[in-house]
């Protein structure tokens, strides 16, 4: 009887930490709301940029919390990969965020839990965003993001591969590329003339390069089109660069960031890369000669594929929007904001950013490309079915599916939603 | 108590064969005086079974029943609850091309891996089970990939297969088996093989050493009959031992088909950068359909698919096996 009573006392410790932790994932208490007009605290939840995010936003709120002893900033940082899950999971258990870093938003403002973000920033920060980002930052017109900072993506090239090759003139339209690839990829010992990435990790950015590059395109916030003329020839050359040889192997199931680890070693010709790339190539291969250029497109013409993270505001209960209006306002303020931006060596969003940062040079070609960036149909409610289906099928183009038939497959899955 | 004293009790019919085998019948008179007290008995035993009851609600029960309430909502990508859809979910599945060889994919899965590891494990625990100088430490080493973290057992091997800096690609080059670094986990077949090699790998130590286990129990003296009689080495394991290691076997089948169904980090590792569906199985489908395309609510009915399927197939293998019977 001893030893029964002995092991009823360790189930039942079980059992009442198994239901406290039960607890916990279904609704348990939350912070202090700020009701009394005492403390009020902010939640902030943001995703990894680089290893330094968390000390940047770190340094923000110390500020900021100096500036404002009635409110606390509670930070929270998370990868790219458990972002989404996160959020998901706190909204369901009615925690969200009060602020949040993230890129599209569409979902959140169609389920209403977003303010406008006229309601949360003052008039002074609000006419400071640069109109460009504001359309891609709004849903039926309601801007519901705050453009944070922004990525444009250009030819980067090894320049001493290009010169082994023989090849004298950096390609500006498809055929001088396919002609350049592949004479990069004949030096052989395992260098590839063009690193294709369209593994899953950001398939969707380099089909759009191409898709957008033949004068094609993704679609508008009303109506995703993947299936078109213009993007089958995109489809289509992304083959012929593979068929080739001109790219590297198995490049359908290739991601960005372990290829572009690739070129900074210096195996890769030509690949398309972001601003942080300057940075990676300066602290991994610093002898590397390289140059940023524009992306070649069909016939020539100037285009970027520009990408915009934006801050959003959750209502929850709505009793923090003053709280929330000073952190974005004390945020965006030049002398916090672009340090921040420049620390994390991206594009400002802000008027005031970019005349501050206009004579950082690694960023300059960046800068002149902005112009002619095209964005993702992010608003679109369908958006996130279409990306999450070019993350898993564009691959199969590289791995010699009908190019018509891949195409089908996204829009297909684009439309169910 | 023994618990064989226990069963005894329980199980004990009514007629009171017990003189045969000598025992003590104190169960058959408890039993038949018990009918009118039995509810007592029952609120009497609450407080010694509740917490227990407790747990299995809070644990067990609780998740499956939200995973199913899920499974019949409209759960929209940022979390929140639509109302109900009745079965549509389960039709937006399968509707899903697919499909049929996501579940295709996920039997070859669970039947290879469970029958090359338990077979493996076999011959590995028939060679432990012998006195050699440093048994013992050949014993632990064969524990080392239980104790590593799945995921940094696959990473090894992963990294150990890329196509640049690969040191398993490089050796396969080196010693002229292939002519250049091969995609291994780019590819859909291949990815899923090695896959198949790992979690083999991973579940060798439970396998055998449940295995072990048993062929400590088979005793000397049956083995030494059996070499009396003449009886060669292959008749004596397959007559001998086998049968003794009934119980030990089909523990260890049972607990690896739930495991290797259920197991998600391997192929996600190995296959997760493959385009198409052409690697997933039902477990790695769940996960694309919760970090892709974040459709909680299909994932819900996917993951009720996946339970009802393990329900069966344990079902099926507790009736075929009957692996709670006693010799």
């Amino acid at each position: 009887m001893k030893k029964s009573l002995r092991m009823g006392g360790i189930v039942a410790t079980a059992a009442l930490a198994a239901v406290s932790l039960a607890g916990c994932g279904f609704g348990g208490g939350t912070a202090s709301d700020g009701a009394d007009g005492k403390a009020t605290t902010l939640n902030l939840l943001v995703p990894s940029y680089s290893d330094n995010t968390q000390g940047l936003w770190e340094t923000v709120i110390k500020d900021f919390e100096a500036a404002n002893k009635d409110i606390t900033v509670e930070l929270e940082v998370q990868s790219w990969d458990n972002l989404n899950d996160v959020v998901t999971t706190k909204v369901q258990g009615n925690k969200a965020p009060d602020i949040m870093n993230g890129g599209p938003f569409a979902g959140f403002a169609a389920d209403e839990l977003l303010y406008p973000i006229e309601d949360v920033v003052s008039a002074d920060t609000l006419g400071d965003f640069q109109e460009s980002f504001v359309e891609s930052a709004s849903v039926d017109g309601v801007q519901y993001g705050a453009p944070l900072l922004a990525s444009a993506r250009a030819l980067f090239v090894n320049e001493d591969l290009l010169a082994q090759a023989g090849v004298t003139e950096v390609p500006a339209t498809w055929d001088e590329l396919l002609a350049a690839a592949t004479k990069v990829s004949k030096i052989g010992g395992g260098v590839a003339g063009y690193g294709l990435p369209l593994g899953s990790e950001e398939a969707q950015a380099e089909s759009a390069i191409w898709f957008y590059g033949a004068g094609g395109g993704f679609g508008d916030a009303t109506e995703i089109t993947v299936d078109t003329p213009e993007n089958l020839k995109g489809a289509e050359f992304i083959q012929k660069l593979v068929e080739a040889g001109a790219t590297q192997p198995d490049a359908g199931a290739t991601d960005r960031s372990p290829l572009m680890d690739v070129f900074v070693q210096g195996k890769i010709g030509m690949i398309i890369g972001l601003p942080p790339t300057v940075g990676q190539i300066a602290e991994g291969n610093p002898e590397m000669k390289y140059s940023v250029n524009p992306i070649p497109t069909m016939d020539g013409e100037p285009f970027t594929l520009g990408v915009a993270d934006h801050l959003m505001a959750f209502k929850n209960d709505g009793k923090k929007q003053a709280a929330i209006t000073k952190f974005l306002d004390f945020f965006y303020s030049a002398d916090q904001y672009v340090p921040w931006v420049t620390a994390e060596k991206f594009l400002p969003t802000t008027k005031s950013g970019s005349s501050a940062m206009d004579s950082n040079e690694d960023l300059l070609p960046f800068l002149e490309m902005l112009p002619d960036a095209q964005f993702y149909p992010s608003t679109n409610p369908k958006w996130d079915a279409t990306n999450a289906a070019f993350k898993s099928l564009v691959g199969q183009l590289a791995q010699g599916k009908d190019a018509q038939a891949v195409l089908s497959e996204i829009q297909a899955k684009a439309d169910a939603g | 108590m023994t618990p064989d004293d226990m069963t005894q009790s329980i199980d004990e019919p009514p007629v009171p064969t017990g003189a045969a085998n000598g025992r003590p019948r104190a169960g058959v008179v408890r039993a038949r005086a018990a009918a009118g007290t039995r509810l007592t008995d029952l609120f009497s035993a609450l407080p010694w079974i509740g917490p227990a009851l407790i747990l299995i609600f809070g644990v067990v029960l609780f998740p499956a029943v939200v995973m199913i309430y899920n499974s019949t909502r409209d759960i929209s990508l940022s979390g929140i609850d639509k109302g109900s859809v009745g079965f549509e979910n389960y039709e937006t599945l399968f509707a899903f091309a697919p499909l049929g060889g996501i579940m295709v994919r996920t039997v070859i899965w669970v039947f290879a891996v469970v029958t090359i590891a338990v077979l493996a494990s076999l011959a590995l625990a028939q060679f432990l089970n012998k006195a050699f100088p440093g048994r013992q430490i050949v014993r632990m080493a064969v524990l080392i990939p239980w104790a590593a973290s799945v995921v940094m057992t696959t990473l090894v091997v992963y990294y150990g297969l890329e196509g640049y800096i690969g040191i398993i690609n490089k050796f396969l080059v080196d010693i002229n088996l292939i002519d250049a670094p091969y995609g291994w986990t780019k590819n859909a077949t291949s990815a899923f093989v090695w896959s198949i090699g790992i979690a083999v790998f991973v579940s060798l130590p439970f396998t055998t050493y449940t295995i072990l286990a048993g062929l400590a129990t088979v005793p000397a003296d049956v083995l030494e009959a059996a070499k009396m009689d003449g009886a060669g080495r292959i008749r004596t394991y397959v007559a001998i031992v086998l049968p003794q290691l009934r119980g030990a076997l089909s523990v260890a089948v049972l607990i690896n088909i739930i495991n290797v169904f259920n197991s998600l980090p391997i192929l996600k590792i190995m296959t997760g950068s493959i385009p198409g569906y052409d690697a997933d199985t039902v477990m790695t489908m769940i996960f694309k359909y919760i970090q892709n395309e974040h459709k909680i609510d299909v994932a819900s009915a996917l993951s009720v698919i996946a339970f009802l399927i393990v329900v069966v197939i344990v079902a099926i293998y507790v009736k075929l096996v009957k692996p709670m019977k006693e010799l």
